[in-house]
């Protein structure tokens, strides 16, 4: 296995193209601006097409256009923009449209927009979390296979360190599977092979091709959603047999999360850790299994209390709850802050620890 | 065994090319590598840091480090934060006279004067190659000609020119320290 060098922007580019994306449009914005200048150089040679749009809004929507058209499609940006994208995710959600959105975010402030969406209807967004770049080069191929399985928009959730960290890599098309055929998709021509359908969100159909309308098609969209989130919550998650706390990261701040449990441990701690890999659906049922029986949930983000909501809503003992995150950004406004830290962490575990020490 | 190594100086000096270019040697190498970066919007004069760790399997390590083995200090400027995560003992690259090799008392420290080093061999521009060829010939992370190999292939192709000097400054950086442990060593020309 050749390892390659590679910033994390570029190997994500490199393996969402391996994955077979030939499309890509989106506009700047740091941290997400290397992936689209990755884009920008590797897709052409690919036989691909990458476009650096007039903004986010015409970014997605010429996403929604080639991926309607059949192709492996993405955008990207960070949380600020992708939060321009809505419109356009909420109605690929509902006219089951599959591409790839890379938020290269700049910290875990997008865990509500990702989760719960801006947009209107019964839609969820599958949002795949990864927490270092080589998990990252995987799920940026796993994305569109989600995608496509479920004809879904698919959120891929980065942040500064995936985006920026340069890693040896190893780059290649990894099977997920057999997919559906896109049967659906339109192929330019009116009504001549029959095969492509007409992709409405209200799904009326064509006055001589009745659609089932919007109650069905709504229900439908629904229940599969439904469906997604009892099969493809993902979730990791170390020492929880024997641990008293447990402390729940996401991304990046759980590979940091794991680093500093793996040292308390060998400092004599019974604590361990837990990871939602997809944050929808949401490992629920996993983490009621992990809390069970535990003193202490600690929850570690770095936002005012986000994923807190749903650790509250799947924790086993709402009252064994601490959050000890918070809101950290740099100066620049366009990365983590201190508290993405190990020795930060560690302070703030050991501090609640402590808290819970009786005389 | 996985090695950090923090550098640290001002914008203007290489410390980001000669991190990459480590990187890119052991990763040649086939070994596994991971680099961050970290500096000012300044083109010259800011804060300059990178942190390169090296392994012969997935590395354990953070993007943002823990704590090091190892340092090149290149200015004595913006340089603490980074380098009072090194572990005591670890071997340290001072570039002398700008940095006071007794500002890190608890590292094993080898003093270059990369100025005059890189002066003397025609490649003036090229301390930060001086620095990280004196940090190889004291860690022995990789093998040389790989450092010349991961220079060259770095090089843009408007830049080739620079290579000869480039590979003669890890040279006489390298020399500098001439693979003995030279605390605090004197200024070699």
């Amino acid at each position: 296995m050749t390892l390659e060098l590679l910033e994390g922007n570029d190997a994500i580019a490199a393996s969402a193209i391996a994955a077979g994306c030939r499309f890509f449009a989106g506009y700047p914005m740091s941290p997400f601006t290397g992936l689209l200048e990755s884009m920008s150089r590797r897709l052409p040679a690919a036989g691909g097409v990458c476009l650096n749009a007039e903004s986010e809004i015409e970014g997605v929507n010429m996403t929604l256009g080639a991926a309607a058209a059949g192709a492996r499609a993405a955008t990207g940006s960070c949380g600020q923009g992708i939060a321009l994208m809505q419109e356009a995710i909420a109605e690929a959600a509902l006219n089951e449209t599959p591409f790839v959105v890379f938020n290269m975010a700049r910290n875990q402030q997008d865990y509500f927009q990702a989760t719960r969406g801006g947009g209107w209807g019964d839609y969820r967004t599958i949002t795949l979390a990864p927490k270092d770049v080589p998990e990252a080069v995987e799920h940026a191929q796993l994305a569109f296979h989600l995608a496509d399985r479920y004809r879904a928009p698919v959120i891929f959730y980065g942040d500064p360190l995936l985006a920026q960290t340069r890693v040896g890599v190893s780059i290649r098309p990894l099977d997920f599977g057999p997919l559906p055929p896109k049967d659906w998709a339109l192929d330019g021509t009116g009504g001549g092979t029959g095969r492509s359908r007409q992709i409405w969100t209200w799904a009326m159909g064509k006055a001589t091709d009745p659609g089932p309308g919007p109650d069905r098609h709504w229900r439908a969209v629904a229940e599969k959603f439904a469906a997604i989130d009892a099969t493809e919550s993902r979730f990791e998650q170390a020492h929880v047999e024997d641990a008293e706390t447990l402390v729940v990261a996401f991304g990046s701040a759980a590979r940091f999360v794991e680093y500093v449990v793996d040292e308390l441990r060998a400092d004599g701690h019974r604590i361990g850790w837990f990871r939602p890999v997809t944050l929808w659906p949401f490992p629920g049922a996993a983490l009621t299994a992990a809390t069970t029986g535990k003193r202490r949930v600690l929850v570690f983000e770095l936002n005012a209390g986000q994923m807190l909501d749903d650790v509250r809503i799947h924790a086993a003992d709402r009252a064994a709850i601490r959050f000890i995150g918070g809101v950290s950004i740099s100066e620049s406004g366009l990365a983590f802050g201190e508290l993405m830290d190990a020795p930060v962490i560690r302070d703030r575990i050991l501090a609640v620890l402590a808290e819970g020490e009786r005389p | 065994m996985e090695r950090e190594l923090v550098v640290t100086g001002v914008g203007g000096q290489g410390i980001q090319l000669l991190a990459k270019t480590l990187a890119l040697a052991a990763t040649r190498e086939g070994r596994h590598a991971m680099l961050s970066a970290d500096y000012g919007g300044e083109m010259r004069g800011g804060p300059s840091r990178a942190s390169v760790v090296i392994g012969d399997g997935p590395l354990r390590a953070l993007p943002v480090l823990a704590s090091a083995w190892s340092a090149i200090v290149a200015h004595h400027r913006f340089g603490e934060p980074v380098l009072a995560r090194l572990r005591p003992g670890g071997p340290a690259i001072v570039n002398l006279p700008l940095v006071d090799p007794a500002s890190l008392p608890r590292m094993t420290v080898y003093g270059v004067d990369a100025t005059a080093v890189a002066t003397s061999v025609g490649a003036p521009q090229a301390i930060g190659f001086v620095l990280l060829g004196a940090y190889n010939a004291v860690t022995r992370l990789v093998d040389p000609a790989s450092l010349v190999a991961a220079m060259e292939e770095l090089l843009p192709p408007y830049r080739k020119q620079h290579a000869a000097a480039n590979a003669r400054a890890l040279e006489a950086g390298a020399a500098a320290i001439g693979g003995r442990d030279v605390r605090h060593a004197e200024v070699r020309r």
